[in-house]
This record gives C-alpha cells, structure tokens and sequence, in this order.
C-alpha cells in the first residue's frame, strides 16, 4: 500500500458531487475513484481501502489533479463533467492511459471508454493497462482520420479531448460527427501555448469556443485549470442541441 | 434511383436499403430528426444482408483493409451477392452510400459499382450506428460491444508490436 493514507481505519470516503468520483477524507483531502482492479495500481497512484460495514473492503485510487486534466477541472468547480457510471465515451489523447484508467473507474463495468492514441511509445503502456480493463478499448490511430477506426468505434455519450493540437476543435468536430450522439456532451482540455502562443491566453480561450460554436457544439461552461496547470482551459457542453419549438404567440 | 448504404461492423459488413428518401433528401435539420428516432429510422432504411466475419483474423484483416480504403475480396463478393446484378451495357440503377471516399472510388473501380459519401450519408450512417444492435436481429446486446474490444486490442497491438526500442514511427 502506498505511504501517505498509512493506516487505512482513519481515512473515510465520501462520494463527490459528481458520481463516480470520490473524495478520501484523511490527514488531507484527496480525490479519488472505485478501483475497477482491486490491488492494483496503473502508474504507481496511492491507494485507499475502506471497510464497510458489513466486512467487506472497497478499494479506491487516488486521483492525481496534477497529472489529470480532468481531475484538475473537478477540483476547478466544474458543473458537471457528464462522464458518470454507464456512460459510453470516446477519449481522443489517451496517452499512456493515467486520465483513462480513471475514466474507465468512473464509468465502470457497464459504461465503455475508446481511448484513442496516435503515439506508439505511449500507445504501448495504453495497450497494457487496457488488458486488466475490459472496459477500455484501446485505438492506436490517428484522431485527425476518425475514418480509420470507424469500425472499432459504437455511438457515445460523452468526448473527452486532450490533443493539444492547434486545430483541436475541428479534431473533435470530426470525430463528434461520426460518433457523438445528438444531444451528447464534450470536454476539452485547452493548452493556450499549444493554439497560439503569440496572444494572452484569455483571447486563445475566447477564440475557440467560437470555433465550437461554429461546428454546432454549444459551450455551457468554461473552467481554469490554475493551479494544477498554467494556462490551461476546460470547456463543457452539448452537441446538436434540440432547437426549442417556437411557441406560436 | 435506390440507394443502398455500406456500414462497416466489428462484428461483418452490412447493407441496408434507404427508401422514403425523396421526401426527407432535401433537408439535413428533417434527417437528423428521423434518425434520431429509431420508429423513424427503422422505416427509412430497411437491412438487405449481414455478412458476420469468419474468425478474429478475419475481422482484423477486414478492419485494416476498411481502415485503408481498400476492397477486400470478402467485401467484394458480399456486395455483388446482395446487391441487385448490373446488366451489360446498361446504367446501374441504384448508388451505393460509403462513409469514405476512398474505398467508394476503390469500389467502383474494381466492380463499377457506383458510390457516393456526402454529409446526408454520414447522417445516415450515424444513425445506422446508433440503432446497429437493434437493426441486426442476429446480435445480442453486448455483443457489439465484445467484438469491438477484441478487434480494438489486435489492431492497437498490431501496431505496437514491431517496435521495441519505444519509438515513435511517424508515418504520415
């Protein structure tokens, strides 16, 4: 077990606002998930075990706001972040899979993940850690061509973007128009340096949310990520909302 | 003029025969509402034949190919079985919807199939995707969701596998 939640009996667990996320109550407060493979570890993250009433022993991991955007966003306040149990994701940016064995706790056995990564180096770690996680199905393709993975790849509720790559929003507007149902949700993760470097982050922020809004996406909410990243932004919202009816007057 | 649509499953290929398009062609806002609704969708397109893969291999095979834009044999036979024979000399009547061009113009080279992909096709197709499970009788719930992870892990690892020293192989 890992060092600092030292004697498991003083750390209560409460769920967070959002489902599926955690919040372990010890010495210091830390974010956490249900982990899917109890006893294990994917990028050496604490670990926390509770015993429940009646015995039995509940395992969570802890989650790393440092290192994960979306934990970041959590912490930054976020309303809703829509990734919850059952839900059915597509994750462009996977990397080696830290943010995604999270996302895979917090959907678990009955919601699915398609991590996408173009990276061999890090699409090898992905790869392994998919194989103790049924529910992470693991594409080694490039985001830009959602026409390659077409056939691995169902309808999903929720995208998670973390490309940081200067036509970001037409990568995901490319990838919502294969595989985001109408009415689903996005969160993307912007690296203000990675669009633009030459203008103040505000302004890289401010551009493309219109950029989204130009590709029938709807941005409800933007958060910072201070102070677990610089310059960083995460925007939430709905794709192919329903127009409202007009009430005749 | 009919119109048949190609969608590419983790589990085989399949056809289906879109009708009642004349009315609801015009308007992209009037086909996102019918493909929402899978009572609407299930009457516009209608599935004319399921071809399931042989074998994990097969998939992967067929999913590298697709992935390409190439015609595989598989493919081939199964189109020109299922879809109406083309009589000598004469236009073909029907135009078949893919969700890429290349494998569209790959198609019609080699069996003169005539293709088509535009924005109302891949409405059609996200529709096709959204209501597949219900659409293929043969598939229990679950299953789709098996054979997608199963074909994810060998071409990720496929890709992965011939390279040791961690590198990264761009290949643009």
């Amino acid at each position: 077990r890992g060092g600092g939640m030292k004697g498991g009996s003083k750390v209560i667990v409460e769920p967070h606002r959002h489902e599926g996320v955690f919040i372990a109550k010890g010495k210091e407060d830390a974010l956490c998930t249900k982990n899917m493979v109890p006893g294990e570890s994917v990028y050496n993250e604490k670990r926390v075990s509770v015993q429940n009433e009646d015995g039995t022993k509940v395992e969570y991991r802890v989650w790393n706001p440092f290192r994960s955007k979306l934990a970041a966003a959590v912490l930054g306040g976020v309303d809703d972040i829509w990734i919850k149990p059952g839900a059915r994701v597509l994750y462009l940016g996977a990397a080696s899979g830290t943010t995604v064995s999270h996302v895979s706790d917090l959907v678990g056995p009955t919601g699915v993940v398609y991590a996408v990564e173009f990276s061999h180096r890090s699409g090898r770690d992905l790869v392994n850690m998919a194989k103790k996680r049924t529910n992470v199905i693991p594409i080694i393709e490039d985001a830009r061509h959602p026409a390659k993975y077409r056939m691995l790849v169902g309808m999903v509720d929720v995208i998670f973007s973390d490309v940081a790559q200067p036509d970001q929003a037409r990568i995901l507007a490319l990838n919502a128009s294969y595989f985001l149902k109408a009415g689903g949700h996005f969160v993307i993760s912007i690296k203000a340096n990675c669009i633009d470097s030459t203008v103040p982050a505000e302004a890289v922020f401010a551009q493309e949310v219109k950029k989204l809004q130009s590709e029938q996406f709807k941005p409800m909410e933007q958060v910072t990520l201070e102070p677990f990243e610089r310059d960083h932004a995460c925007v939430v919202g709905a794709y192919r909302v329903a127009k409202k009816q007009k009430t005749t007057a | 003029m009919a119109l048949y649509v190609l969608y590419e499953s983790p589990s085989g290929y399949s056809l289906f025969h879109a009708h009642g398009i004349d009315e609801i062609g015009q308007n992209n806002e009037a086909v996102r509402n019918s493909v929402t609704d899978l009572n609407r969708f299930g009457k516009v397109v209608k599935l004319v034949g399921f071809s399931p893969f042989d074998s994990a291999l097969d998939a992967l095979n067929q999913c590298n190919s697709v992935s390409e834009g190439h015609m595989t044999d598989e493919l081939r036979n199964f189109l020109e079985l299922t879809l109406p024979k083309i009589k000598e000399g004469k236009k073909p009547k029907y135009s078949l919807g893919v969700a890429e061009p290349k494998i569209g113009s790959h198609i019609f080279e080699e069996t003169k199939i005539p293709c088509q992909s535009n924005d109302f096709i891949s409405e059609l197709l996200r529709g096709v995707r959204q209501h597949f499970d219900k659409l293929i009788s043969s598939l229990k719930s679950g299953d789709l969701e098996k054979a997608q992870l199963g074909l994810g892990h060998s071409y990720s690892r496929a890709k992965v596998k011939f390279n040791v020293n961690r590198v990264d192989n761009m290949v643009i």
